[in-house]
């Protein structure tokens, strides 16, 4: 069979990526191009700084990964390209240089949904087996996402309030820990005492979560030790906060697992890295057969590998987009089928 | 040669084709939201209609600024790519260069505004010769104004937007006239074509006012 070789390209937030993948889950290479250290500055992404390094970037990054992968344009099937979910301002970057190499080079134009993406990660891991649910946890999202074969997905929960990395975000900010503090949280919760009292947050029998309560909780936590004149014990409260998240986030994977009689788990998106969450569903997993996968880490934050990958599977569906596509910020997985 | 215009600084699309310094077809459009949209599209359409293949064009001219973030943007992500991957060659001009250009008043000097909102807007002063008397930037309409009253001989206003009290040339580019004006301006490599937006983001002029 011919071999498939697809170019996807990433702009959803603030990293510039280009990639190219073979049959879906073979990288041949990747190249992203991060503003992290620009937006470190502002606290946090600002949108309008990153669609001008977008703009700025974009056709020196493919181009990059064109040289890195020895290979032409001539040689692409298929160029994937998210869509959506995202800043609309940053998508729009990727999406008129997909459409453009596209047209010019005649290559059919394939429109991925972030999210998919972040799932299709795990294919450059191992072949996706299914049925299968999905753990999507990013800073955008918190998702947990049945799945019976390629490109079904039915969400069967989600957040009704903050994603959680957002949440990891904020308590981050409200302890003093700078942008991004995620990773230093779940650094620090490996060296604290759970001894911070936090409330499980909608502890209930759906799959959705909720993490503003924790999260207002954090707050009034911190500001009444300050008003008391006491010092937060940072990596206690870390260590709090983590166990909390992971407990409700493994609980409620667990329930849906069971409940959907399906013996596959995937995790995804840019928390997928965290290492609390990481241990204690891989030792549940084992615990209880169920065949699990993490991506890499360097595809659990945004990249156009993972793009291909869906792409791939798009690709093969024969999902195409026109020349008018446009950038969606809010796109919904299931739109994308 | 065979060239492709490509302006997308405002709500209006306005593409060309010129060969051989004759303007052989365009297309200017007020698509407000749906410029990212249809961009391509049209560009598709321009050279469809005219039997032309992608590329059968030699070179890009595109306005890269001031105007619309975003609309700056779509044409200049449009015309980077088209150049890199096509292997075009590739040039930029300002969105003021070609409306004062583009005037048809007899007046000695030109000036070119785009709305920037908030009492702004993005200016230039160009003299007979297309010199800047007023370099291109986002000043305020009235410190505009003081300076053209300051001008010794005739000038006009020209812009594709209504300035309440103002006459204005309404801005209809004259394609042909801006693409030989600048056809031999010098070739630029794909990557270094960048938007100007002679305006910082609110976040680095907040930055700014806490370092001072």
């Amino acid at each position: 069979m011919k071999n498939i070789y697809i170019l996807g390209i990433e702009t959803s937030c603030d990293e510039t990526s280009a990639s190219i993948v073979k049959n879906g889950c073979e990288e041949i290479s990747t190249v992203v191009l991060s503003q992290i250290d620009i937006h470190k500055d502002f606290g946090g992404v600002v949108p309008e700084i990153a669609s001008r390094h977008h703009v700025k970037n974009i056709s020196m990054v493919i181009e990059e990964c064109f040289q890195k992968a020895n290979l032409q344009i001539k040689d692409i099937d298929g160029i994937a390209v998210t869509y959506g979910p995202g800043l609309v301002g940053s998508l729009l970057i990727g999406v008129e240089a997909a459409k453009t190499l596209a047209y010019i080079n005649k290559i059919p134009l394939i429109p991925i949904n972030h999210m998919s993406g972040h799932i299709y990660a795990n294919e450059l891991v191992k072949p996706l087996k299914f049925p299968l649910i999905a753990l999507v946890i990013s800073g955008g999202h918190t998702e947990l996402i049945y799945m019976k074969e390629h490109y079904q997905f039915q969400k069967i929960g989600g957040t009704l309030d903050d994603a959680i990395g957002e949440c990891y975000d904020k308590v981050a900010r409200v302890i003093g820990v700078p942008y991004p503090g995620g990773p230093t949280i779940d650094k620090w919760a490996h060296e604290g005492n759970d001894s911070y009292q936090l409330p499980l947050p909608l502890n209930d029998d759906s799959y959705n979560f909720s993490f503003s309560g924790l999260k207002s909780a954090i707050i009034n936590l911190a500001h009444n030790e300050m008003q008391r004149g006491n010092d937060i014990r940072k990596k206690d409260l870390a260590t709090s906060f983590q166990n909390t998240v992971v407990e409700i986030i493994t609980k409620k994977t667990m329930k849906a697992l069971k409940d959907y009689q399906v013996s596959n788990l995937i995790v995804a998106g840019g928390v997928a890295a965290n290492k609390g969450i990481r241990e204690r569903l891989i030792e549940l997993c084992e615990k209880e057969n169920i065949d699990y996968s993490f991506p890499d880490i360097q595809y659990c934050t945004d990249n156009a590998a993972m793009i291909a990958a869906s792409g791939y599977h798009a690709y093969l569906l024969g999902y195409r987009a026109s020349l008018d596509l446009n950038p969606k910020s809010n796109l919904e997985l299931s739109n994308v089928k | 040669m065979k060239i492709l215009y490509i302006d997308t600084t405002t709500s209006y699309l306005y593409i060309g084709l010129v060969i051989e310094r004759k303007l052989l077809a365009e297309i200017k459009e007020n698509l407000g939201t749906n410029l990212s949209s249809f961009a391509l599209t049209k560009i598709d359409q321009l050279l469809k209609n005219n039997h032309l293949e992608p590329q059968d064009i030699d070179k890009i001219i595109v306005v890269n600024g001031p105007g619309s973030f975003t609309g700056i943007r779509v044409g200049v992500t449009i015309a980077k790519i088209y150049a890199y991957t096509g292997n075009k060659k590739i040039t930029t001009i300002t969105s003021l260069e070609a409306m004062a250009i583009s005037s048809k008043r007899d007046t000695h000097f030109k000036i070119p505004m785009i709305d920037a909102r908030r009492g702004y807007i993005y200016g230039a002063i160009y003299d007979k010769e297309m010199v800047p008397i007023l370099k291109p930037q986002y000043i305020t309409l009235e410190s505009l104004k003081i300076a053209s009253d300051h001008l010794i001989d005739s000038f006009n206003y020209i812009s594709n937007q209504d300035f309440s009290g103002l006459d204005i040339e309404e801005y209809n580019p004259d394609i042909e006239k801006i693409v030989n004006t600048f056809e031999n301006k010098e070739d630029i490599n794909p990557h270094a074509v960048n938007p100007i937006y002679l305006k910082q983001t609110e976040a680095e002029e907040k930055q700014n006012l806490e370092l001072i």
